[in-house]
């Protein structure tokens, strides 16, 4: 380390080097600034699957783009530039990509005071698709459903897609300046509040990351109740996505029946824990909340009667040949191009990239628990599906053993955060590896990173879409089940 | 193999929650309901200092002190549950939701220890002329100003069949055009300020504006940020409100219908002594 600066610096040259290796995948790049006021660029790698290496590079100037080594590289820059003014030479695609016209040029968040910027206008430049017969139609922000918002713009030849382009950040929060200032304990409820419905593997990520900061334990117990929470908020999500792809294609009984079995498990939720969602469980240190013997058995009851039912529910699902006519060789996402995107979580998966933080570099109660991750291998609606089926199985599986071999103790060492220190931390959220990275400065947050599974896999997304039909989009949307607020931050 | 089907629609169990169960209820959301009987002056100032979000305030009035809570701040992180040494519980019954903000703030005398009561809130103009041609079969649209997609997963599940929405004759339209009632979630980014107000535009009159979850009522955590404008009063006039982070079912439904009815938002509450 070069005295007066906190990171030990390399070039970009190293950085690229080993980023064209084969077995290394692109995890994060983002930004930040010292405490002499010097912009630093962080490039997160995961080195063949089981070791993440964090490269610091001194970004004074300008610095090159790693999009031609990895196009998953493409968002990441093109959020740098937005938040931190870090020009990329030789991107692609310099357009802004977090803020609107309604923010002014040369405006960069992370870098300068922003109070009371005033609102600019202008137009977005969508990418021209020429040709005898091509359509426009623009969808959103403000969507049909009960979701979230965001702008697709499709180019059509009748009703086959030629071209998707996505144009996101309408959520965009500024969560990540949200947390700079803050006690490193009341980050949590922010972290929670980053995408709503896997809010405890954001929180139990966010925790992680203050813990390897400060390098502090947390009890076995806590550890037994962070897997069961996680696994359960997984089941949920999974549950819910089957569920949800049954009603997309106007399948509405085993819709509803998803429904309800998602709800039971968030009833039990809200009487075992407090909370329907796992809110405010997890704390730096360990959890809040003790889980009591007679609600270890009522949890294993109910997790194994609603993994019973939706065993069953999920084999009429799949035996019915509606379904698989509209599910098989949908919206393929190709193997090649999920490594070119980097691309995470259930989604990977489905098309055959063997990916999960739990396997990989497993953390807290996941350390020394077997575990084989799924996978399939043909990337289409019907795969995406698939996996989702199986993990809920291992889900239940791992949340039995969890739940029959909870150690006894403590669950919470309380941590008094004061230090200088530099800490990151991966879960694997239902939507895929989740990594929040924090610098505390005097026990202060100075710098929190989200790295989320939907920032990571939306790119991917139009490149399933060509050939696929306008009307079968809402279906492979589904089914990747991406969150905006995550993504916009 | 429909047959498969129609039996495993029939064999679901019955799971529908009676509705004198679900008005009101707030379990499972966290939010507090405070103990006027247990209250000193030393629990008040530590449950102030443990709040993180600013939610609980403490007014000096001319006789003595005020706790004050704005359900339309907290998010229910339960902070302020252990050093309050009782005073604070978490709420089974919130009868605090509806038709005014500022019957979202609640007072409580620390001396007295008891509840000050507030007015009663008049019914809003427009929840009279909706009810006068609707009845109670309401369309309502589904708008996220900016929303971290908690508040959209618990308003889902409002149809599922343990609350089956559709028994109170409420709809979820798809375009704002078919809609009597616009439920805004989110603290209103910059980005979709356009947009919220776009959407409004469309909305034929008259129209209701319920700002769902801390978010949508004050901005909640993400106040004062650079990307956010506000709540959803910042670009939007609002007729009702839903505490909550995010508001459970239950608590959704209650304050729907409870926008609707233009009922009194503070006059029932389970804490007076």
């Amino acid at each position: 380390m070069t005295p007066g600066t906190p990171f030990s610096a390399t070039d970009t040259a190293e950085v690229f080097g080993i980023l064209s290796t084969q077995s290394t995948r692109l995890v994060s790049i983002f930004g930040s600034i010292d405490e002499a006021g010097n912009p630093w660029v962080h490039y997160l790698v995961d080195v063949a699957s089981h070791e993440y290496r964090v490269l610091h590079v001194p970004a004074a100037g300008a610095i090159p783009s790693a999009t031609f080594i990895t196009p998953a590289a493409a968002w990441y820059e093109r959020e740098l530039h937005d938040q931190f003014g870090v020009t990329v030479d030789g991107h692609p695609d310099p357009r802004p990509l977090v803020f609107h016209e309604n923010w002014p040029k040369g405006v960069h968040p992370m870098a300068q005071d922003v109070s009371g910027v005033p609102f600019a206008s202008g137009e977005y430049q969508f990418l021209k698709i020429d040709g005898v017969g091509v359509c426009e139609v623009p969808v959103g922000p403000v969507h049909a459903g009960i979701i979230e918002p965001g702008h697709f713009r499709f180019s059509v030849v009748g009703d086959t897609i030629l071209h998707l382009e996505l144009r996101h950040f309408y959520t965009h929060k500024g969560t990540e300046k949200l947390f700079q200032g803050k006690p490193a304990s009341n980050g949590t409820m922010i972290a929670e509040s980053v995408s709503g419905d896997n809010c405890f593997a954001h929180a139990v990520a966010y925790c992680q990351a203050v813990e390897a900061a400060c390098d502090t334990s947390v009890p076995v117990r806590a550890q037994g109740i962070r897997l069961i929470g996680l696994e359960l908020e997984r089941m949920m999500a999974h549950i819910g996505d089957v569920g949800a792809l049954c009603g997309d294609v106007g399948f509405m009984v085993p819709a509803a029946r998803a429904a309800q079995l998602k709800e039971e498990l968030l009833r039990m939720s809200a009487k075992v824990v407090g909370t329907r969602y796992w809110r405010g469980i997890s704390a730096p240190g360990g959890v809040t909340r003790d889980i009591s013997t007679s609600d270890q058995s009522l949890l294993r009851q109910t997790i194994a009667s609603v993994a019973r039912e939706f065993a069953e529910l999920a084999q009429m699902i799949l035996e019915t040949p509606s379904v698989q006519n509209r599910f098989e060789s949908t919206g393929e996402l190709k193997p090649l191009v999920a490594r070119d995107f980097a691309v995470v979580g259930p989604v990977a998966r489905a098309s055959g990239v063997h990916l999960d933080v739990r396997h990989d570099h497993p953390y807290g109660a996941y350390r020394n628990r077997p575990f084989v991750p799924v996978t399939y291998h043909y990337g289409d609606v019907l795969s995406r599906a698939r996996v989702r089926i199986d993990e809920t199985h291992a889900s239940a599986v791992l949340l039995d053993q969890a739940l029959g071999e909870l150690p006894s103790g403590e669950v919470l060492h309380k941590m008094s955060v004061t230090t200088d220190a530099q800490g990151f931390s991966a879960v694997e959220s239902p939507r895929g590896e989740l990594l929040y990275w924090i610098e505390l400065r005097g026990g202060k947050i100075a710098r929190c990173h989200i790295k989320s599974p939907s920032f990571q896999n939306w790119p991917a997304l139009p490149l399933t879409m060509p050939g696929n039909i306008i009307a079968d989009f809402p279906l492979i949307n589904k089914s990747f089940n991406l969150s905006y607020s995550g993504c916009d931050r | 193999m429909i047959l498969n089907v129609v039996r495993n629609g029939l064999k679901s169990p019955r799971v529908l929650i009676p509705i004198e169960e679900l008005l009101g209820n707030a379990d499972g959301s966290r939010i507090p309901e405070v103990q006027p009987a247990l209250l000193t002056k030393a629990i008040a100032e530590s449950i102030k200092d443990a709040c993180p979000t600013s939610a609980f305030a403490i007014e000096e009035a001319g006789q003595g002190s005020v706790l004050a809570l704005d359900y339309g701040k907290c998010v229910g992180c339960g902070q302020c549950f252990a050093p309050s040494e009782g005073a604070v519980v978490p709420a089974h019954i919130l009868a605090c939701c509806g038709a005014s903000r500022n019957g979202l703030v609640k007072r409580w005398d620390v001396e007295r220890r008891q509840e000050i009561v507030a007015d009663e809130v008049a019914l809003d103009q427009a929840a009279k002329e909706i009810r006068a041609i609707v009845g109670r079969a309401l369309n309502v649209r589904q708008l996220d100003a900016g929303s971290c997609n908690g508040c959209e997963a618990e308003i889902a599940a409002m149809t599922n069949p343990y609350y089956d929405l559709e028994r109170f004759s409420i709809h979820f339209v798809a375009s704002p055009k078919h809609a009597d009632m616009l439920l805004v979630t989110g603290p209103v980014t910059r980005n979709m300020a356009e947009a919220v107000k776009r959407t409004y535009a469309a909305t034929p009159s008259p129209k209701l504006v319920v700002a769902v979850g801390a978010c949508g009522i004050s901005g909640g955590i993400f106040d004062g940020s650079h990307a956010v404008v506000g709540g959803v009063s910042a670009v939007l006039p609002v007729d009702g409100y839903i505490p909550g982070c995010p508001p459970t079912p239950a608590m959704l439904l209650s304050g729907i219908l409870r926008v609707l009815q233009g009922q009194e938002v503070n006059s029932k509450t389970s804490s007076k002594v």
